[in-house]
Protein backbone atom coordinates (compact mmCIF):
# COMPACT_ATOMS: atom_id res chain seq x y z
CA UNK A 1 0.00 0.00 0.00
CA UNK A 2 1.06 3.28 -1.09
CA UNK A 3 2.05 6.04 1.99
CA UNK A 4 0.93 8.63 -0.11
CA UNK A 5 -2.75 9.76 -0.43
CA UNK A 6 -4.50 8.49 -3.98
CA UNK A 7 -4.09 12.25 -5.67
CA UNK A 8 -0.47 12.51 -4.47
CA UNK A 9 0.02 8.85 -5.86
CA UNK A 10 -1.83 8.90 -8.87
CA UNK A 11 0.33 12.07 -9.91
CA UNK A 12 3.64 10.59 -9.41
CA UNK A 13 2.79 7.58 -11.28
CA UNK A 14 1.31 9.81 -14.26
CA UNK A 15 5.14 11.74 -13.85
CA UNK A 16 6.66 9.11 -14.08
CA UNK A 17 5.33 7.46 -17.49
CA UNK A 18 7.06 10.78 -18.98
CA UNK A 19 10.72 9.78 -20.39
CA UNK A 20 13.93 9.94 -18.28
CA UNK A 21 11.27 10.31 -15.19
CA UNK A 22 12.16 7.96 -13.04
CA UNK A 23 9.72 6.65 -9.60
CA UNK A 24 12.18 9.25 -7.67
CA UNK A 25 12.04 12.36 -10.06
CA UNK A 26 8.41 11.90 -10.53
CA UNK A 27 7.79 11.53 -6.52
CA UNK A 28 10.77 15.37 -6.57
CA UNK A 29 8.08 16.83 -9.37
CA UNK A 30 4.74 15.96 -7.23
CA UNK A 31 6.18 16.97 -4.30
CA UNK A 32 7.07 20.72 -5.88
CA UNK A 33 3.96 20.99 -7.52
CA UNK A 34 2.24 20.30 -4.72
CA UNK A 35 4.55 22.93 -3.14
CA UNK A 36 3.77 25.49 -6.18
CA UNK A 37 0.91 27.87 -6.27
CA UNK A 38 -2.48 27.22 -7.20
CA UNK A 39 -2.53 29.24 -10.21
CA UNK A 40 1.57 27.93 -11.63
CA UNK A 41 -0.04 24.26 -11.20
CA UNK A 42 -3.30 25.13 -13.06
CA UNK A 43 -1.04 26.94 -15.71
CA UNK A 44 1.05 23.81 -16.20
CA UNK A 45 -2.59 21.12 -16.27
CA UNK A 46 -3.70 23.84 -18.86
CA UNK A 47 -0.75 23.69 -20.78
CA UNK A 48 -0.45 19.81 -21.35
CA UNK A 49 -4.28 20.32 -22.41
CA UNK A 50 -4.11 22.91 -25.28
CA UNK A 51 -0.75 21.22 -26.26
CA UNK A 52 -3.18 18.37 -26.65
CA UNK A 53 -6.61 19.54 -27.82
CA UNK A 54 -4.77 21.92 -30.27
CA UNK A 55 -1.61 21.15 -31.57
CA UNK A 56 -2.00 18.35 -34.49
CA UNK A 57 -0.35 17.67 -38.24
CA UNK A 58 -0.13 20.26 -41.00
CA UNK A 59 -2.29 19.25 -43.78
CA UNK A 60 0.96 20.03 -46.20
CA UNK A 61 4.01 18.73 -44.68
CA UNK A 62 2.96 17.09 -41.31
CA UNK A 63 4.53 18.97 -39.25
CA UNK A 64 2.99 20.14 -35.68
CA UNK A 65 0.99 22.97 -36.47
CA UNK A 66 -2.11 24.63 -34.68
CA UNK A 67 -4.63 24.74 -37.11
CA UNK A 68 -4.57 23.08 -40.63
CA UNK A 69 -1.48 24.87 -41.20
CA UNK A 70 2.12 24.93 -39.72
CA UNK A 71 3.63 28.54 -39.63
CA UNK A 72 6.15 27.55 -42.28
CA UNK A 73 3.96 26.34 -44.68
CA UNK A 74 1.62 29.45 -44.44
CA UNK A 75 4.77 31.85 -44.95
CA UNK A 76 5.14 32.83 -48.58
CA UNK A 77 8.36 34.02 -48.09
CA UNK A 78 9.42 30.57 -47.89
CA UNK A 79 10.91 29.13 -51.16
CA UNK A 80 8.24 26.85 -52.51
CA UNK A 81 10.84 24.90 -54.89
CA UNK A 82 12.75 23.63 -52.49
CA UNK A 83 11.66 20.26 -49.52
CA UNK A 84 13.53 19.11 -46.72
CA UNK A 85 13.01 15.60 -45.69
CA UNK A 86 13.14 15.44 -42.01
CA UNK A 87 12.27 13.00 -39.76
CA UNK A 88 11.06 14.52 -36.45
CA UNK A 89 9.63 17.84 -35.86
CA UNK A 90 12.69 18.13 -33.24
CA UNK A 91 14.43 17.94 -36.81
CA UNK A 92 12.96 21.60 -38.54
CA UNK A 93 14.00 23.10 -35.00
CA UNK A 94 17.77 22.25 -35.49
CA UNK A 95 17.74 23.41 -39.00
CA UNK A 96 15.49 26.64 -38.49
CA UNK A 97 18.43 27.00 -35.90
CA UNK A 98 20.66 27.35 -38.68
CA UNK A 99 19.12 30.60 -40.63
CA UNK A 100 20.73 28.58 -43.81
CA UNK A 101 17.80 27.46 -45.46
CA UNK A 102 14.55 29.18 -46.62
CA UNK A 103 12.52 26.47 -48.35
CA UNK A 104 10.12 23.91 -47.17
CA UNK A 105 10.01 20.67 -45.03
CA UNK A 106 8.48 17.75 -44.96
CA UNK A 107 8.30 15.79 -41.63
CA UNK A 108 8.21 11.68 -42.36
CA UNK A 109 7.18 11.19 -38.52
CA UNK A 110 10.11 8.60 -37.87
CA UNK A 111 12.29 6.44 -39.76
CA UNK A 112 12.12 2.87 -42.03
CA UNK A 113 12.53 -0.27 -40.06
CA UNK A 114 10.88 -3.03 -41.19
CA UNK A 115 12.54 -5.36 -38.63
CA UNK A 116 10.61 -2.80 -35.92
CA UNK A 117 7.54 -2.93 -37.84
CA UNK A 118 7.55 0.48 -39.47
CA UNK A 119 7.35 0.11 -42.99
CA UNK A 120 6.98 3.10 -46.04
CA UNK A 121 3.04 3.21 -45.11
CA UNK A 122 3.80 4.00 -41.48
CA UNK A 123 5.47 7.42 -42.59
CA UNK A 124 4.34 10.52 -44.17
CA UNK A 125 5.95 9.03 -47.68
CA UNK A 126 2.59 8.70 -49.41
CA UNK A 127 1.87 12.43 -48.98
CA UNK A 128 5.73 13.64 -50.00
CA UNK A 129 5.06 12.12 -53.19
CA UNK A 130 1.42 13.86 -53.18
CA UNK A 131 3.28 16.99 -52.78
CA UNK A 132 5.91 16.55 -55.56
CA UNK A 133 4.28 14.35 -58.51
CA UNK A 134 1.12 16.44 -58.92
CA UNK A 135 1.60 18.15 -62.67
CA UNK A 136 0.95 21.41 -61.01
CA UNK A 137 4.29 21.60 -58.47
CA UNK A 138 6.50 24.21 -58.42
CA UNK A 139 9.26 21.80 -56.87
CA UNK A 140 12.28 21.42 -58.06
CA UNK A 141 14.61 19.88 -55.55
CA UNK A 142 14.34 17.35 -52.48
CA UNK A 143 16.79 17.37 -49.94
CA UNK A 144 17.20 14.37 -47.92
CA UNK A 145 18.00 15.17 -44.29
CA UNK A 146 17.02 11.64 -42.87
CA UNK A 147 19.60 11.21 -39.62
CA UNK A 148 22.90 9.48 -40.97
CA UNK A 149 22.14 6.64 -39.10
CA UNK A 150 21.11 3.40 -40.33
CA UNK A 151 17.52 3.56 -40.45
CA UNK A 152 17.52 7.26 -41.69
CA UNK A 153 19.75 5.97 -44.62
CA UNK A 154 17.03 3.54 -45.98
CA UNK A 155 14.72 6.04 -45.38
CA UNK A 156 16.70 8.34 -47.37
CA UNK A 157 17.51 5.78 -50.37
CA UNK A 158 13.67 4.77 -50.33
CA UNK A 159 12.56 8.10 -51.19
CA UNK A 160 15.16 8.89 -53.86
CA UNK A 161 13.95 5.59 -55.44
CA UNK A 162 10.16 7.03 -55.33
CA UNK A 163 11.32 9.95 -56.45
CA UNK A 164 13.10 8.81 -59.35
CA UNK A 165 10.68 6.47 -60.90
CA UNK A 166 7.65 9.25 -59.83
CA UNK A 167 9.11 12.49 -60.31
CA UNK A 168 12.22 12.51 -62.69
CA UNK A 169 12.04 16.38 -63.28
CA UNK A 170 13.00 17.15 -59.55
CA UNK A 171 16.64 17.04 -58.20
CA UNK A 172 17.22 14.77 -55.25
CA UNK A 173 19.81 16.06 -52.27
CA UNK A 174 21.43 14.22 -49.46
CA UNK A 175 22.53 16.42 -46.86
CA UNK A 176 26.70 16.40 -46.58
CA UNK A 177 28.39 14.37 -43.74
CA UNK A 178 31.60 14.72 -42.68
CA UNK A 179 33.48 15.80 -39.51
CA UNK A 180 32.08 18.04 -36.77
CA UNK A 181 32.87 21.72 -36.14
CA UNK A 182 35.68 22.04 -33.46
CA UNK A 183 36.57 18.42 -33.41
CA UNK A 184 39.95 16.74 -33.85
CA UNK A 185 40.73 14.77 -37.02
CA UNK A 186 42.42 12.11 -34.81
CA UNK A 187 38.66 11.26 -32.94
CA UNK A 188 36.43 10.54 -36.01
CA UNK A 189 35.17 7.37 -36.96
CA UNK A 190 36.33 5.29 -40.15
CA UNK A 191 32.78 5.94 -41.91
CA UNK A 192 32.63 9.56 -40.77
CA UNK A 193 35.82 10.49 -42.18
CA UNK A 194 35.71 8.47 -45.01
CA UNK A 195 32.38 10.01 -46.13
CA UNK A 196 34.39 13.23 -45.41
CA UNK A 197 36.93 12.75 -47.59
CA UNK A 198 34.59 11.60 -50.75
CA UNK A 199 33.00 14.27 -50.08
CA UNK A 200 35.70 17.29 -49.99
CA UNK A 201 35.66 20.28 -52.09
CA UNK A 202 37.25 22.50 -54.04
CA UNK A 203 38.67 25.50 -51.87
CA UNK B 1 31.38 -10.61 -12.52
CA UNK B 2 31.95 -6.58 -12.28
CA UNK B 3 35.23 -5.21 -14.22
CA UNK B 4 36.15 -4.21 -17.72
CA UNK B 5 35.35 -6.77 -20.36
CA UNK B 6 37.01 -6.70 -23.91
CA UNK B 7 35.57 -8.32 -26.54
CA UNK B 8 34.59 -8.41 -30.46
CA UNK B 9 31.21 -7.76 -31.49
CA UNK B 10 28.90 -7.41 -33.83
CA UNK B 11 25.66 -4.47 -33.63
CA UNK B 12 23.12 -6.48 -34.12
CA UNK B 13 20.28 -3.31 -33.79
CA UNK B 14 20.22 0.02 -31.76
CA UNK B 15 17.60 1.59 -30.05
CA UNK B 16 17.11 5.12 -28.66
CA UNK B 17 16.95 5.18 -25.26
CA UNK B 18 16.80 8.56 -22.69
CA UNK B 19 18.58 12.34 -23.85
CA UNK B 20 21.49 10.66 -26.33
CA UNK B 21 22.24 7.47 -25.37
CA UNK B 22 21.41 4.21 -27.32
CA UNK B 23 20.80 0.32 -26.09
CA UNK B 24 22.86 -1.87 -28.82
CA UNK B 25 21.81 -5.54 -29.43
CA UNK B 26 25.31 -7.62 -29.50
CA UNK B 27 26.12 -10.45 -30.83
CA UNK B 28 30.01 -11.52 -29.34
CA UNK B 29 31.60 -14.60 -30.26
CA UNK B 30 32.18 -16.15 -26.92
CA UNK B 31 29.23 -14.48 -24.54
CA UNK B 32 26.96 -14.71 -27.16
CA UNK B 33 24.08 -12.17 -27.74
CA UNK B 34 24.75 -9.53 -25.26
CA UNK B 35 22.79 -5.97 -24.56
CA UNK B 36 24.76 -2.94 -23.57
CA UNK B 37 24.26 0.88 -23.43
CA UNK B 38 26.48 3.31 -25.38
CA UNK B 39 25.80 6.54 -23.16
CA UNK B 40 26.06 10.16 -25.19
CA UNK B 41 26.60 8.55 -28.53
CA UNK B 42 23.72 10.51 -30.53
CA UNK B 43 25.20 13.20 -29.59
CA UNK B 44 27.89 14.63 -32.64
CA UNK B 45 30.82 15.47 -30.30
CA UNK B 46 30.15 12.04 -29.09
CA UNK B 47 33.63 9.73 -28.97
CA UNK B 48 32.24 6.72 -30.28
CA UNK B 49 31.03 8.92 -33.28
CA UNK B 50 29.56 6.01 -36.13
CA UNK B 51 30.90 3.48 -35.11
CA UNK B 52 28.47 1.46 -33.30
CA UNK B 53 25.85 1.62 -35.95
CA UNK B 54 24.07 -1.57 -37.24
CA UNK B 55 26.40 -4.03 -39.39
CA UNK B 56 29.71 -2.62 -37.63
CA UNK B 57 32.00 -5.10 -36.45
CA UNK B 58 33.49 -3.27 -33.67
CA UNK B 59 35.91 -4.00 -30.72
CA UNK B 60 34.46 -3.21 -27.43
CA UNK B 61 35.75 -2.34 -24.25
CA UNK B 62 32.70 -2.40 -22.08
CA UNK B 63 32.10 -1.76 -17.89
CA UNK B 64 30.57 -4.94 -16.36
CA UNK B 65 28.15 -3.44 -13.39
CA UNK B 66 25.47 -5.48 -11.49
CA UNK B 67 22.22 -4.25 -13.77
CA UNK B 68 21.78 -6.19 -17.18
CA UNK B 69 23.51 -4.24 -19.68
CA UNK B 70 26.87 -3.30 -20.04
CA UNK B 71 28.38 -0.33 -20.31
CA UNK B 72 30.31 0.85 -23.55
CA UNK B 73 33.53 2.49 -22.85
CA UNK B 74 35.59 1.90 -25.45
CA UNK B 75 34.90 0.91 -29.29
CA UNK B 76 37.28 0.25 -32.29
CA UNK B 77 35.99 -0.32 -35.42
CA UNK B 78 37.14 -4.08 -36.92
CA UNK B 79 34.99 -3.67 -40.25
CA UNK B 80 32.22 -1.15 -40.93
CA UNK B 81 30.76 -2.39 -43.96
CA UNK B 82 30.29 0.44 -45.06
CA UNK B 83 29.25 -0.33 -48.50
CA UNK B 84 26.34 -1.72 -47.12
CA UNK B 85 24.65 1.79 -46.96
CA UNK B 86 24.56 2.65 -50.90
CA UNK B 87 21.87 0.25 -51.50
CA UNK B 88 18.43 -0.24 -49.91
CA UNK B 89 19.01 -4.29 -50.66
CA UNK B 90 22.11 -4.51 -49.22
CA UNK B 91 20.61 -2.96 -45.72
CA UNK B 92 17.47 -4.70 -45.53
CA UNK B 93 19.63 -8.45 -46.02
CA UNK B 94 22.12 -6.91 -43.34
CA UNK B 95 18.84 -6.29 -41.04
CA UNK B 96 17.27 -9.70 -41.68
CA UNK B 97 20.39 -11.42 -40.83
CA UNK B 98 20.70 -9.80 -37.68
CA UNK B 99 17.29 -9.96 -37.05
CA UNK B 100 17.63 -13.66 -37.60
CA UNK B 101 20.54 -14.28 -35.25
CA UNK B 102 19.34 -12.15 -32.45
CA UNK B 103 16.10 -14.37 -32.23
CA UNK B 104 17.47 -17.46 -32.65
CA UNK B 105 20.38 -17.36 -30.24
CA UNK B 106 19.19 -14.61 -27.67
CA UNK B 107 21.01 -16.08 -24.93
CA UNK B 108 24.48 -15.54 -23.57
CA UNK B 109 25.27 -19.53 -24.92
CA UNK B 110 28.73 -18.46 -26.89
CA UNK B 111 28.49 -20.03 -30.54
CA UNK B 112 31.60 -18.98 -32.16
CA UNK B 113 30.74 -20.22 -35.35
CA UNK B 114 27.17 -17.48 -35.75
CA UNK B 115 29.41 -14.82 -35.09
CA UNK B 116 31.65 -15.90 -37.98
CA UNK B 117 28.76 -16.91 -40.11
CA UNK B 118 27.19 -13.58 -39.46
CA UNK B 119 30.62 -11.64 -40.05
CA UNK B 120 31.09 -13.38 -43.43
CA UNK B 121 27.63 -12.60 -44.23
CA UNK B 122 27.94 -8.74 -43.80
CA UNK B 123 31.09 -8.95 -45.42
CA UNK B 124 29.90 -10.76 -48.69
CA UNK B 125 26.95 -8.41 -48.36
CA UNK B 126 29.36 -5.25 -48.22
CA UNK B 127 31.19 -6.05 -51.66
CA UNK B 128 28.66 -7.40 -53.65
CA UNK B 129 25.74 -6.27 -53.71
CA UNK B 130 24.07 -8.97 -55.69
CA UNK B 131 23.99 -11.27 -53.16
CA UNK B 132 21.32 -9.46 -51.24
CA UNK B 133 18.96 -12.04 -53.01
CA UNK B 134 16.48 -14.60 -51.39
CA UNK B 135 18.91 -17.50 -52.22
CA UNK B 136 21.63 -16.51 -50.49
CA UNK B 137 19.39 -15.41 -47.40
CA UNK B 138 18.01 -19.03 -47.49
CA UNK B 139 21.69 -20.38 -47.57
CA UNK B 140 22.35 -18.26 -44.39
CA UNK B 141 19.44 -19.64 -42.46
CA UNK B 142 20.23 -23.13 -43.33
CA UNK B 143 23.33 -22.45 -41.61
CA UNK B 144 21.77 -21.12 -38.64
CA UNK B 145 19.82 -24.14 -38.35
CA UNK B 146 22.96 -26.11 -38.02
CA UNK B 147 24.36 -23.66 -35.49
CA UNK B 148 21.50 -24.11 -33.26
CA UNK B 149 21.40 -27.87 -33.66
CA UNK B 150 18.17 -28.06 -36.19
CA UNK B 151 19.59 -29.06 -39.24
CA UNK B 152 17.03 -30.74 -40.73
CA UNK B 153 17.95 -34.41 -41.81
CA UNK B 154 18.81 -34.37 -45.85
CA UNK B 155 20.33 -37.72 -46.52
CA UNK B 156 17.92 -40.23 -46.25
CA UNK B 157 13.67 -40.15 -44.70
CA UNK B 158 13.84 -38.79 -41.53
CA UNK B 159 11.00 -40.56 -40.02
CA UNK B 160 12.51 -44.69 -41.23
CA UNK B 161 15.96 -43.63 -42.52
CA UNK B 162 14.66 -44.79 -46.31
CA UNK B 163 17.04 -43.56 -48.72
CA UNK B 164 14.75 -43.79 -51.67
CA UNK B 165 11.54 -42.26 -52.89
CA UNK B 166 12.28 -38.82 -50.39
CA UNK B 167 8.92 -37.05 -51.50
CA UNK B 168 7.95 -34.43 -49.10
CA UNK B 169 9.65 -32.26 -45.93
CA UNK B 170 8.17 -32.86 -42.31
CA UNK B 171 9.24 -30.23 -39.59
CA UNK B 172 7.86 -32.71 -36.90
CA UNK B 173 9.91 -35.78 -38.31
CA UNK B 174 12.61 -33.10 -38.90
CA UNK B 175 14.16 -33.51 -42.19
CA UNK B 176 12.96 -34.77 -45.78
CA UNK B 177 10.26 -37.54 -45.70
CA UNK B 178 9.84 -41.24 -48.31
CA UNK B 179 6.17 -40.79 -49.46
CA UNK B 180 5.48 -43.93 -47.27
CA UNK B 181 6.04 -41.54 -43.99
CA UNK B 182 4.64 -38.10 -45.46
CA UNK B 183 2.01 -37.44 -43.61
CA UNK B 184 1.90 -34.06 -42.11
CA UNK B 185 4.38 -32.95 -44.53
CA UNK B 186 4.41 -30.81 -47.67
CA UNK B 187 5.62 -31.98 -51.06
CA UNK B 188 9.07 -31.06 -51.89
CA UNK B 189 10.10 -30.28 -55.40
CA UNK B 190 13.93 -32.48 -56.49
CA UNK B 191 15.13 -28.57 -57.50
CA UNK B 192 14.32 -27.70 -53.27
CA UNK B 193 15.78 -30.37 -52.22
CA UNK B 194 18.98 -30.07 -54.25
CA UNK B 195 19.19 -26.24 -53.47
CA UNK B 196 19.32 -27.33 -49.61
CA UNK B 197 21.68 -29.78 -50.27
CA UNK B 198 24.00 -27.64 -51.96
CA UNK B 199 23.55 -24.92 -49.70
CA UNK B 200 24.54 -26.46 -46.52
CA UNK B 201 27.52 -28.06 -48.58
CA UNK B 202 28.70 -25.09 -49.97
CA UNK B 203 30.29 -21.69 -48.59
CA UNK B 204 27.74 -18.50 -48.43
CA UNK B 205 29.42 -17.01 -51.27
CA UNK B 206 28.85 -19.82 -53.66
CA UNK B 207 25.45 -20.12 -52.48
CA UNK B 208 22.95 -21.74 -55.40
CA UNK B 209 20.64 -20.61 -57.46
CA UNK B 210 17.15 -22.23 -58.38
CA UNK B 211 13.41 -21.04 -59.47
CA UNK B 212 11.77 -18.61 -56.97
CA UNK B 213 9.22 -21.50 -56.81
CA UNK B 214 12.25 -23.67 -55.03
CA UNK B 215 13.29 -20.99 -52.71
CA UNK B 216 9.80 -20.46 -51.38
CA UNK B 217 9.43 -24.53 -51.11
CA UNK B 218 13.39 -23.99 -49.11
CA UNK B 219 11.90 -20.51 -46.99
CA UNK B 220 8.63 -22.89 -45.69
CA UNK B 221 10.80 -25.83 -44.83
CA UNK B 222 13.17 -23.34 -42.33
CA UNK B 223 10.18 -21.43 -41.42
CA UNK B 224 7.98 -24.74 -40.38
CA UNK B 225 11.56 -26.36 -38.81
CA UNK B 226 12.10 -23.24 -36.40
CA UNK B 227 8.50 -22.77 -35.41
CA UNK B 228 8.16 -26.35 -34.43
CA UNK B 229 11.46 -27.07 -32.71
CA UNK B 230 12.36 -23.24 -31.32
CA UNK B 231 8.45 -22.14 -30.90
CA UNK B 232 9.63 -19.05 -33.41
CA UNK B 233 8.48 -17.77 -36.28
CA UNK B 234 11.34 -15.24 -38.36
CA UNK B 235 10.33 -12.51 -40.60
CA UNK B 236 10.55 -13.52 -44.34
CA UNK B 237 13.79 -14.07 -45.27
CA UNK B 238 13.52 -11.27 -48.44
CA UNK B 239 11.16 -7.96 -48.97
CA UNK B 240 7.57 -8.79 -50.41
Amino acid sequence: MSVYAAPIQRLVSELSKLPGVGNRTAQRLAFHILRTSTEDADALAQAIHDVKQRIGLCEICCNLAEGPRCRICEDDRRDASVICVVEEPADVIALERTHEYRGRYHVLGGALSPIDGIDAEDLHIAELLRRVAVPESAVREIVLATNPTTTGEATALHIAEALHERAPQVSVTRLASGLPVGADLEYADEVTLGRAFAGRRAV
Amino acid sequence: MAGPLKTDAIVLRSLRYGEADRILHLYTPHRGRIGAIAKGVRRTRSRFGGRLEPFRRVRLICHEGRGELLTITGVETLDAHAALGEHAATLDAAARACDAVARIFETEEPHPEVYNLLANELALLASNPALACHANALAFRLKLLVAAGLAPALSSCASCGELENIAAFSAAAGGVVCSACEAGSFPLALETYEFMTAALAQPLAQAPSCSPGALREAERAISETLEHHHHLRLRAAVAR
